[in-house]
């Protein structure tokens, strides 16, 4: 197989999401037809690399002799790109329906898809230079679908994601280049590329650039003190705020970490230093900071996104405990969080769409009228508490383990944290769900007559997706298998 | 291939969902409620799936040791179910009461409404509990225990009121704060014991335990407190007094007697089938279990002692009872875990009854406060009789089954090398059986002998209808027989006791 189908992969999202807004339509039904085409295209590619995995790498251009632009596929790339590509078809399924009543819609499909190019990119990424380009990219991608609706809200949102994101990826820069002056090559390779002879008596140097590097990826995950970019980027339509800011865009910024700790500084530098000890205390801080958060806040996006921060946290936490098992559940969280927040956010989003009400307080009775959206709003509801059965458990079971066999003290705060916060969970999401279906004996549903379940292309990814995490929670087996494959040698 | 044995389990939750499915179909599309004839279908259909169920429990718990694995939730981690003794006792006691109060509820739920629905949620719980009573592993106990959480809590809710409705909340969000507890200690029994499968005496490896004692004594710590929130102990019991009696009588009758239970399961499993009672004999775990629960005692009977609203008083009743069965427990004394396990099955059977008691007052009169029955004796004696023998049990006088099952619980605290507790307790369970007849013998005085200035009784109330009656009858009966025949059950329990201890 050519290694030339990467670039492909990549740019024909790129170009050929550019050229939406350009081509003249007939009507509605040909763009969407021609957005699924490339859409549909890009993901089987995708799959279709992941699925054979080929060895050689692709070197796009060269800046200089060792910096250059290349792809290669990986066993964490695979995880990243396998989830955005499974997704990304069924979010923009579900977006057809969202934005039909939405103005500018060519433009909003434009930046759409350019994003999944962009994010295929970051997965594939074969070095820090190529992944850290294409996540500038993304953040200026992505900056036009916060935007979309032009509101003063919406542009103060964009605003603060310009320079939450630009910040942090100063951060992340300075990371970048000491790796690459310590470093053997800008690659990725699992375990670490620092040159311990090169490195000498400057550990603790590379251990505050950790840090700070660590930080600057953080800000797109969300971790506290760099969080309150999320629940404003709210504002942007329903799918953006599904696919962009539950997964594409935050899992980016998790991604990033991961590749980072173990594949460019290496754990065997980072374990036990000062360095995991304060970017594990933030993490665990952001666990419980998010879900107070979310408990508080009565809009039902918001809310949700205040969940996501939460939860990313539980990604980085697994990924600061800085052992195999942490990776593996950091990689199993990043995977279902996706399917049980995107779920989630896509009830909120059919909630809006269909009859305008953006606030918790208003769902009063709303079980009845749109039961198919409400249970499985509810199903997500416990995935995300961590009901047995459903997949969120078998990712904190995981983290869990990690952090208790990791014999680390501030690791079993992280497994406190993670309960604390898994009750905050069933609070917040289980008080929607009892006002949806049971508001109360003498309840008016005149009042809510007008309200009703959406159109099938609604509701077959959130069936797909209850389904996903129904089918995770109970045979998770293979799953976790392949992340320790792909872990083993950490 | 046992998978038979399972129908007890799937046939409710699934016939259970049906209803549930069916009910909100009809609401949705603006159905009248049903009829007279469309209810009597319904009563038919519920009644003879609990009754198979019930039937195919029992006899999957009596036909034998089984064990059933269904399915790897994860690598090491089956959903595996297996009978023992242990469940052998629960789900029989879960069945017979189940059944009777199903029956009760056919009557009683008349006047609450939204039948399907309750008998929907009423059926899964059942199919919930016996899974839970079968559970072979923690990870397989952990899941019913949160199923039986989120499933029980729409029974609670039922009449919608803004109460209702907090209350409900209330005990979803302390059982899910005590489930979590469960759930810290089961992550860290994972790493350090060889097995998550019950195995009587316990699984912990001594070996990996070694010098991570303090942290494992605080997991286990966390699970009593944890699996506790479900028996209403100390701290996290405010849940109980709250949530049980809003619910609709039946309910409140299975929540007290049933659910209340499944919080003693589950620590009994915690305690003597995977930590081990070696463990945690004469550590401060202990001490601080053994003190939980005597506060507990006194408290519940203090403040049931105070409480003029008749469920609530009884829901008070049930914190101080439950942990009776705690305290035997926490003393790790054979004999004190057999006057356990037999104050399980009497405290079911004895709480049923007083709370369908309070059911029939409710459904015949809409009497709730306790003043307000003084000469209901003349118009139900049959109904208050129940009540009296229920209510002697309950304090413990000879020869009702109460006092058995308290002889054993003070006869272990004594035997047992507890220190200062082995007369503390003891004298504890005494002070709150006289508070215990203080509070629950006025009712019958006042009932039969409401003195000469009372006003008359309303002559239109009278005893109520065969079905509440009958199940009343059967569980009044049975709350003294125990105490007269109780040898069998005894010997049972011991044998139970012997294996762990």
């Amino acid at each position: 197989m050519s290694p030339v189908v990467f670039a492909v992969v990549i740019l024909l999202p790129i170009l050929a999401g550019a050229l939406i807004p350009l081509l003249p339509y007939k009507n509605r039904l040909q763009m969407i037809f021609y957005v699924s085409a490339v859409v549909i295209v890009t993901s089987a590619l995708s799959l279709w690399i992941l699925f054979r995995q080929p060895q050689e790498a692709l070197v796009l251009f060269r800046f200089t002799d060792n910096l250059s632009i290349s792809f290669r596929v990986d066993g964490l790339g695979t995880v990243f790109a396998g989830l955005v590509s499974v997704l990304w078809p069924l979010a923009t399924l579900y977006s057809f329906e969202y934005m039909e009543h939405e103005k500018h819609e060519e433009i909003f499909f434009m930046f759409y898809t350019m994003s999944f190019g962009i994010t295929l990119g970051i997965a594939y990424a074969e070095d820090i230079v190529t992944m850290y380009c294409f996540y500038e990219m993304l953040t200026l991608a992505t900056l036009p679908l916060i935007l979309h609706t032009l509101t003063r809200e919406a542009v103060l949102a964009g605003r603060s994601y310009l320079y939450y994101s630009l910040g942090g990826a100063a951060f992340a820069f300075i990371g970048m280049v000491f790796i690459l002056s310590y470093g053997d090559s800008p690659d990725f390779v699992l375990g670490g590329v620092l040159n311990h002879a090169r490195l000498g008596d400057h550990a603790n140097r590379l251990l505050i650039v950790y840090v700070l590097c660590f930080c600057g990826f953080s800000v797109k995950a969300a971790m506290f003190p760099f969080s309150a970019w999320l629940p404003q980027a709210g504002v942007a339509p329903t799918p953006v705020t599904a696919l962009l800011h539950a997964v594409a865009v935050v899992k980016a910024g998790a991604f990033a970490v991961m590749r980072v700790t173990y594949y460019s500084f290496g754990t065997g530098l980072l374990r036990g230093t000062w360095a995991q000890t304060a970017v594990m205390s933030l993490t665990i801080i952001t666990i419980v900071y998010g879900c107070s958060r979310a408990l508080k806040e009565t809009h039902l996006k918001r809310r949700l996104a205040w969940s996501t921060v939460s939860n990313l946290s539980y990604i980085l936490f697994g990924v600061t405990i800085m052992t195999p098992a942490g990776l593996v559940g950091a990689l199993c969280h990043m995977v279902f969080h996706a399917v049980m927040k995107i779920c989630a956010f896509f009830c909120a989003g059919a909630v809006i769409c269909k009859t305008g009400r953006q606030y918790i307080y208003e769902l009063d009775g709303f079980g009845r009228k749109m039961p198919a959206v409400f249970v499985i709003f509810t199903v997500s509801g416990m995935a995300l508490m961590g009901v047995p059965g459903l997949c969120g458990f078998i990712s904190k079971w995981h983290l869990v383990e990690a952090a208790v066999s990791s014999r680390n003290p501030l690791a079993y705060v992280g497994v406190a944290a993670l309960l604390v916060s898994a009750l905050l969970t069933a609070i917040y999401m289980l008080t929607i769900s009892v006002r949806a279906f049971f508001p109360g004996r003498n309840f008016d549903y005149a009042a809510i007559a007008d309200v009703k379940d959406p159109g099938w292309k609604m509701v077959l990814p959130l069936a797909l997706f209850a389904a996903a995490m129904l089918l995770c929670g109970i045979c998770s087996h293979p799953l976790i298998t392949a992340f320790e494959t792909i872990v083993r040698s950490v | 291939m046992n998978a038979w044995i399972l129908i007890p389990v799937f046939l409710p939750i699934l016939f259970g969902a049906c209803l549930l499915a069916v009910s909100a179909a009809a609401r949705y599309k603006n159905k009248p409620e049903p009829d007279a004839a469309a209810l009597k279908k319904l009563h038919l259909a519920a009644g003879a799936v609990m009754s198979v169920s019930a039937a195919l429990a029992l006899l999957a718990a009596w036909s034998g040791d089984w064990a059933v694995t269904m399915f790897h939730l994860m690598e090491n981690i089956p959903i595996y179910f297996r009978v023992d003794d242990v469940g052998r006792l629960f789900v029989t006691v879960i069945s017979v009461i189940w059944l009777l109060v199903c029956v009760y509820s056919f009557v009683y739920m008349r006047h609450e409404g939204e039948e399907a629905r309750f008998f929907g949620f009423y059926l899964i719980v059942y199919g919930v509990l016996v899974a839970l009573t079968f559970a072979g592993n923690l990870v397989t106990m952990y899941l019913f225990y949160e199923l039986m959480t989120l499933t029980s809590m729409p029974l609670v809710l039922h009449n919608g009121s803004r109460e209702a409705i907090m209350a409900a909340l209330k005990y979803l969000f302390y059982s899910m704060c005590g489930a979590y507890f469960g759930l810290f200690g089961i992550f860290f029994l994972y790493q350090y014991c060889d097995t998550l499968t019950f195995s009587a005496g316990g699984t912990l490896n001594a070996a990996l335990a070694q010098g991570h004692e303090g942290i494992l004594l605080l997991a286990v710590f966390g699970m009593l407190i944890g699996f506790g929130v479900k028996a209403g102990m100390l701290p996290l019991h405010a849940w109980l007094p709250t949530a049980h009696p809003v619910a609709p009588s039946p309910a409140s009758a299975v929540l007290s007697g049933i659910i209340v239970k499944c919080g003693v399961l589950a620590i009994v499993r915690v305690v003597f089938f995977v930590v081990g009672p070696e463990f945690i004999r004469g550590t401060w775990v202990q001490t601080a279990w053994m003190t939980l629960t005597l506060m507990t005692v006194f408290m519940g009977s203090m403040l049931a002692f105070r409480e003029p609203v008749f469920k609530k008083r009884l829901a008070y009743s049930t914190v101080s009872q439950a942990s009776y069965i705690l305290f035997g427990l926490s003393t790790l004394s054979a004999t004190a875990f057999t006057g356990a396990m037999l104050h399980v099955v009497f405290h079911a059977v004895i709480k049923c009854t007083l709370f369908l008691t309070a059911g029939v007052f409710i459904f015949e009169c809409g009497k709730t406060r306790v003043e307000e029955l003084n000469g209901i004796g003349k118009r139900m004696p049959g109904v208050l009789w129940c009540y009296t023998f229920a209510a002697l049990a309950l304090v413990g006088i000879p020869p009702t089954s109460g006092f058995i099952s308290k002889w054993y619980l003070a006869q272990g605290a004594l035997e047992g090398k507890i220190g200062v507790f082995g007369w503390l307790g003891p004298a504890v369970l005494l002070v709150s059986a006289l508070l215990t007849a203080g509070y629950l013998l006025p009712v019958t005085m006042k009932g039969f002998f409401p003195g000469k200035d009372a006003p008359e009784a309303d002559v239109t109330v009278k005893e109520p209808a065969d079905g509440m009656l009958l199940p009343l009858v059967i569980l009044a009966v049975l709350a003294v027989l125990f105490g007269v025949f109780p040898n069998p059950l005894v010997k049972f329990a011991g044998q139970i006791a012997s294996s762990v201890l």
